[in-house]
């Protein structure tokens, strides 16, 4: 007796579709992140961690253990400002 | 408020330039990033214990910056002095071990994390520690 494979065809498009835009999602956030998985509950003292990070590697995930900080480190954090006119 | 504000964000970054005055002494600032300065964090802990102790009471009295700058840099140079020396806890527990071993043979360092409830194993000494794919 003939099997209906056909009506299996749109179980595999729905797995398919999911999976592609999963693995999109997460190689585009990986990739964001420099190949590491993205980081949540940030809080603020993560927050000031990463934009030290960024100031002394030039993005946000950025390592280094370099013990003394890169010339003109002490001169390029960004302040917090507010045009007030 | 009846009125509505103009909106003020800056598309340029707002960078000041200008360095310290010359009558502060200079110390050089640290270059390790989070990572590092996290997994060494208790040792940092426990080897300039005083220094921070100095600074967090200093700042407790008063949180204008320039209060504290001295104590601020005797900070600096002790965490310095210990990144010359040295380098997300639960990936790292099996290298840690061997770590803190080194630590306390060679430098007389022990890790202990402040506020463990009595009775309860310290989380770095658990030996079957759960795992996530990323802490935080």
């Amino acid at each position: 007796m003939p099997v209906p494979w056909e009506a299996l065809i749109p179980f595999g498009l729905l797995t398919a579709m999911f999976g592609a835009a999963g693995t999109l999602l997460n190689v585009s956030t990986r990739a964001q992140n420099q190949g590491k998985p993205a980081r949540y509950n940030i809080d603020n003292w993560d927050d000031m961690m990463m934009r030290r990070d960024k100031q002394l590697t030039g993005h946000k995930r950025g390592q280094s253990d370099n013990p003394i900080a890169p010339a003109g480190f002490e001169t390029s954090s960004v302040w917090f400002t507010e045009r007030t006119s | 408020m009846s009125t509505i504000q103009a909106g003020s964000v800056e598309n340029k970054p707002y960078i000041d330039p200008t360095p310290l005055p010359d009558h502060i002494p200079k110390v050089a600032e640290l270059g390790v990033t989070s990572a590092p300065l996290k997994s060494a964090a208790f040792f940092i802990g426990a080897y300039c214990k005083e220094y921070n102790e100095d600074f967090m009471l200093c700042k407790a009295e008063d949180r204008n910056p320039e209060h504290c700058l001295k104590e601020g840099r005797r900070v600096t140079r002790c965490a310095t002095d210990l990144t010359h020396t040295t380098q997300e806890y639960y990936h790292c527990r099996k290298p840690e071990r061997s770590l803190n071993a080194c630590m306390f043979e060679k430098l007389g360092l022990t890790k202990t994390i402040p506020g463990t409830p009595t009775g309860q194993v310290p989380i770095h000494d658990v030996k079957n520690p759960y795992y996530k794919s990323i802490q935080k």
